[in-house]
């Protein structure tokens, strides 16, 4: 489907990318950032898998009934990667988030900048 | 299977990361042993890393292609005169480990050693992966590797303020690296493949796009953030300055040039598909020679000689990117030999700097008056190392800004030359209150007067690394010999 | 003839050793004092070594690292190096001795008499540069290596002196970093040559930047106003450093960097084609005699040597700014009278204060009649700074004024004239009062020799003394250097044509710019 002359599909993956990078801006709490930063990742994601379809495709898995179009493989194998090198971020900042809130008491951005 | 040099190309970053799954397991019968393998690991890293740049020099590049597939399908690890980087980075870390051994033992607990040292191999096999991967997507891991491992090492002192400035490096970090992994796929859509090269000959090939330019913008702006050029190094100094010293070292020195050798593979992804790089070059001039100011000038107003030496590596990425921006041969070889001479100098000035806070326990200059005195082979190591930061001749420092300048002026960029020659003056200033207060001033504290010179094994680094800032300031030439067929090739392919 | 030889390698190789051997002695004075006068005398040893062959026309030359091709770090000792190479090693040996007497008591010795050592080696490194960045590494190094002696005190004083002194000479070196670079760029070459590497075609624009750059640079240690300010506030050093800066190292490594650019970068003729040298010229000139005037308003003894300095050094500037052979002999052979002269002046002034403590013009009535042979050689100096025949600074006026002559700039007698006039105006008076002034009834400041209470003997036996208006000379140590440079000034005031005195060699170095075979006339 395409709208304004840009395939949806990536219209979506802006959306979507915006909100997040809002969310990380905007907001004062870590953790809000933290899932901000999440959906920007699943925005790089979702275009990433796209960019990888191919219309009336069958799933890259070859077994007897598969025609000769399937989508390319490789842009799943990377978002497989990917979302363990996400999982890995969010991890960490999770556990930097938790020392945080044991230190000052406090995951909000604007209460933290007054502290030392 | 024979052994071939090839091979053992793919060794080089896979045998530091295999090595720090094993560390925990070492560091479960004893702690300190954890830090004796650690050190083995970097040191046979850094020899095998050495033998082949030896084989490079003697052959010609080597090219290993994981997995067996043929590029452009399988994943191609390249040891050039780029690659080559390697050598000294595995270098630089074996160094920093030993220095660790006795540091660690006052400033990160017991119990978190094993998880230290097991992210220094990690951050040693992400950064020798990205310099010699020529697969995007791999570029993306190796950075990915690097990123996280240097996430958690800055926090792993463990306190509330080194998590926050973790958390500030991460989320900043997160982003750009985002940016990273969209521009893959933005040229993966476009061409159908992730190796450097092919996507370049086939986006050369094909129409010229606004999503290719767009793609290598971001790129861009992704390494400018991680090699934390002015103005997007907000994330630096705190980082820089709360992790323990031998990560600041790290941090400071290897990990910041991530960008810097991204923004070579930018260069050389731009200049083999024919996209032009001028508005982007002109940019990168801007913001070099502003960076080289700035940086000199927040660095004046620093206390804590930590948090001065995180803000004199902006300044000093502002010379790099300038070097790189000019995109003439003198400046991108001076360009290419300071990265590798910020990483020697800065990892001296900041193992001598930990050298002082470790003896004393005191981090300003208003506390350690007249450390000079009682830590003189430090200080002296410090010295030497603020001598080649500022550039003066003949230590490291001045090779490089010699030839960045040379290329500003051979160009005819007049401004910039003149940028690069007196923002060296700022970076002065705050030297010389260092060295005054260190040497011309009396000591008002007591742990000044009663500090002693710390063991040899960190004695031993500052003194070998501050001798190296001298040894390479007057054979900088074999440096520059190095690396200029590989500025050859960069700037040919830019400009046909 | 160019000669391959290690010596002009060896000159600062040696003394740099030393340095570290005085660091090394630390606390034993013995050692301490035995290399830091090692230093010096196994250094001048080695440049007189190079004297005959040069005399006879040979040029000694060292290449070291080649950095990148017309890019290398490489001595050459040719007459002009030579020259300067002489004067400075010569004066540093008087000078070591002096700094040893005048230093005794003083802290952090080992570090003083270190860069001490450490100056000699690099000046004698500029000397024998055989190009811009050989030049460039010893004149920075110099700046980083007179810097501790300039905060010797460690006073909030010397410490704001030593951030000034830094702020001028580390700008002054990014200039001829600079400088460097865009010859390098427009010459593809930095190896001086006797008729300059720059040609016309890099355009007169770039030249115009590029003699500016560098004359800055430079300018900046030649105290050229108004590059001049840290000249005096730098006094708070030491008498020894004060002497090192102003007379020998510092301030003549600048004078000696502006002749190499006009004479061995752009060379004369170039120079005469683009004319920028008479801008230097009327700037030397106006130096000259507003530094004179300004030293007429210091009462402080070391204040009014310093814009003297200032005012002298312009005269070497505006010599070499003439371009006609006989002008820079006279530039040449003044790197010698001043240094030489001034020296004498600082030792004197030292002496003074050490037995005195007296430091300001206005104090010294009677002085000459208690110190008979230190005022003797300050006057020595004096007359020579006025220009009386028979002293050396006679021989640079009459170099001057014939080549001024030559160049159609009669306006230059004039200002020689002024100069002298005022020269007189600011010595005379001191000279006076020293011999025949009337000692006025103030209270006694106690020299520092009287106050730290030791050599007891000579103490008690020069307080009642200098009470009664007695003789109470200064101690050999201090006296003998200033002796010997005074009677050097005269010397050299009187043997111009002595084959293997310092002016011989100064003719040969103009020969050599210049390309002439026979006499200068």
């Amino acid at each position: 489907m395409v709208l304004f002359g840009v395939d949806v599909d990536y219209l979506a993956f802006v959306v979507l990318f915006c909100v997040g990078l809002y969310m990380l801006v905007r907001k004062s709490n870590l953790l809000k950032k933290l899932l901000g930063l999440n959906v920007m990742e699943t925005a790089v994601f979702a275009f990433l898998v796209t960019a990888g379809m191919i219309e009336g495709a069958d799933p890259p898995i070859r077994t007897a009934g598969t025609g000769p179009l399937f989508a390319n493989p490789i842009p799943h194998a990377m978002v497989l990667t990917g979302i363990v090198v996400a999982v890995s971020v969010t991890a960490v900042a999770l556990a930097l988030i938790v020392q945080i809130h044991a230190h000052y008491g406090t995951i909000e951005v604007d209460e933290l900048k007054g502290l030392p | 299977m024979t052994f071939s040099w090839s091979q053992a190309v793919a060794w080089l970053p896979v045998l530091p990361l295999a090595a720090a799954a094993l560390v925990p397991i070492v560091a479960q019968r004893n702690a300190r042993a954890a830090g004796g393998f650690t050190f083995v690991v970097t040191l046979l890293t850094a020899a095998l890393a050495v033998a082949l740049t030896i084989r490079l020099v003697a052959e010609g590049p080597l090219t290993v292609h994981l997995g067996g597939w043929v590029a452009p399908y399988g994943i191609e690890l390249r040891f050039d005169r780029l690659g080559a980087w390697s050598a000294p980075l595995a270098t630089f870390f074996a160094l920093v480990v030993p220095f660790a051994w006795r540091y660690l033992e006052g400033s990160v607990p017991r119990e978190r050693w094993a998880a230290f040292y097991a992210l220094m191999l990690l951050n040693l096999g992400g950064l020798i992966g990205f310099s010699l991967t020529v697969d995007l997507f791999n570029l993306f891991l190796a950075m990915e590797v690097v990123s996280i491992s240097s996430y958690a090492l800055v926090a792993v002192a463990g306190r509330g303020t080194a998590a926050w400035a973790a958390l500030k490096y991460l989320l900043l970090g997160s982003v750009s690296s985002l940016l990273v992994l969209f521009a893959v796929a933005l040229l993966f859509a476009l061409t159908g493949s992730l190796n450097l090269f092919d996507v370049a000959a086939r986006l050369a090939a094909s129409e010229p796009s606004p999503a290719a330019t767009l793609a290598l913008a971001s790129l861009a702006v992704a390494f400018v953030v991680k090699a934390a050029l002015f103005p997007l190094h907000v994330w630096l100094p705190d980082a820089h300055a709360i992790a323990p010293s031998p990560v600041s070292a790290v941090l400071s020195g290897l990990v910041v040039k991530i960008g810097i050798v991204g923004l070579v593979r930018v260069m050389q992804l731009a200049g083999e598909s024919g996209i032009a790089l001028d508005v982007f070059s002109e940019l990168l001039m801007l913001l070099g020679a502003v960076a080289i100011v700035m940086g000199a000038f927040l660095a004046i107003f620093q206390d804590d000689i930590k948090l001065m030496l995180a803000y004199s590596t902006i300044s000093n990425i502002g010379y790099i990117v300038l070097g790189l921006g000019l995109a003439v041969p003198f400046a991108v070889s001076g360009a290419l030999v300071h990265v590798f001479n910020h990483a020697l100098i800065k990892v001296t000035l900041f193992l001598a700097a930990g050298s002082i806070i470790h003896q004393t326990g005191l981090r300003t200059l208003t506390d350690l008056r007249g450390v000079g005195r009682t830590l003189p082979q430090t200080c002296a190591a410090m010295t030497l190392g603020a001598m080649a930061i500022v550039g003066l001749p003949p230590t490291a420092g001045f090779i490089s800004k010699w030839y960045i300048g040379l290329g500003a002026f051979s160009a005819g960029r007049v401004a910039y030359g003149f940028a690069l020659v007196f923002g060296a003056l700022f970076v002065f200033i705050y030297y010389v209150r260092m060295l005054n207060t260190f040497y011309f001033q009396r000591a008002t504290r007591e742990e000044v007067v009663a500090a002693v010179e710390p063991p040899w094994s960190m004695r031993g680094p500052v003194i070998a690394l501050a001798a190296a800032c001298l040894i390479v300031g007057l054979f900088g030439g074999i440096l520059l010999a190095f690396i200029t067929p590989a500025v050859g090739e960069l700037l040919a392919a830019m400009g046909s | 003839m160019e000669v391959l030889d290690l010596r002009p390698l060896l000159a600062p190789l040696v003394s740099f050793a030393c340095a570290a051997l005085v660091v090394v002695a630390r606390k034993n004075v013995f050692w301490r004092r035995f290399w830091s006068l090692c230093a010096a005398v196994l250094k001048l040893v080695v440049v007189l070594s190079m004297l005959p062959g040069t005399l006879a026309g040979a040029v000694y030359h060292t290449p070291v690292i080649t950095l990148s091709p017309g890019v290398s770090i490489a001595f050459r000792a040719d007459a002009y190096g030579l020259f300067f190479a002489l004067v400075t090693s010569t004066l540093w040996v008087v000078t070591t001795i002096y700094a040893i007497g005048y230093m005794e008591r003083a802290e952090q010795r080992a570090r003083f008499f270190g860069f001490f050592a450490v100056c000699v080696s690099t000046t004698v490194g500029i000397a024998f540069a055989e190009n811009l960045l050989t030049l460039l590494i010893f004149f920075e190094l110099l700046t980083v290596a007179t810097y501790p002696l300039v905060v010797h005190a460690e006073t909030p004083e010397a410490l704001r002196a030593g951030r000034i002194y830094l702020t001028y000479t580390m700008a002054g070196g990014a200039f001829v970093l600079a400088g460097s670079l865009m010859t390098l760029s427009a010459a593809g070459t930095l190896s001086f040559a006797h008729a300059g590497i720059l040609g016309l075609d890099a355009g007169r624009a770039t030249l115009a930047v590029i003699f500016m750059a560098l004359v800055i640079g430079f300018g900046v240690k030649a105290a050229i106003m108004p590059l001049h300010g840290w000249l005096p506030i730098a006094m708070v050093a030491p008498t020894p450093v004060s002497a090192l800066l102003h007379a020998v190292a510092v301030v003549k490594a600048g004078v000696f960097g502006i002749t190499r650019v006009i004479y061995n970068v752009f060379g004369a003729d170039l120079l005469g084609e683009l004319g920028f040298a008479s801008y230097l010229g009327a700037l030397a000139a106006c130096t000259i005699l507003v530094a004179s005037v300004m030293a007429l308003r210091q009462d402080q003894l070391k204040r009014r040597l310093a814009y003297s300095t200032i005012s002298q050094l312009a005269v070497a500037v505006l010599a070499a700014s003439l371009l006609t052979p006989l002008a820079a002999l006279a530039a040449v052979v003044h790197l010698a009278n001043q240094a030489f002269a001034k020296i004498t002046m600082f030792f004197g002034t030292g002496a003074v204060r050490e037995m005195t403590g007296k430091t300001h013009a206005s104090q010294l009535a009677g002085i000459g009649r208690q110190m008979p042979y230190t005022m003797g050689a300050f006057t020595v100096a004096a007359l020579s700074f006025v220009g009386l025949p028979l002293f050396a600074g006679f021989k640079t006026k009459w170099y001057l004024s014939l080549g001024a002559l030559h160049a159609d700039a009669w306006w230059f007698l004039v200002v020689m004239l002024l100069s002298s006039l005022l020269n007189a105006a600011y010595w005379f008076p001191i000279i006076h009062r020293a011999y025949y002034g009337q000692r006025v009834a103030q209270p006694e400041r106690s020299g520092r020799r009287q106050g730290a209470g030791l050599d007891v003997d000579r103490d008690a036996a020069g307080a009642t003394a200098a009470s009664a208006g007695g003789k109470r000379e200064a101690p050999l140590v201090l006296l003998v250097p200033t002796l010997i440079c005074a009677a050097y000034v005269i010397l050299l005031g009187t043997t111009a044509a002595v084959p293997g005195m310092p002016t011989s060699i100064a003719l040969i170095a103009v020969y050599e710019t210049f390309g002439l075979a026979g006499p200068v006339r």
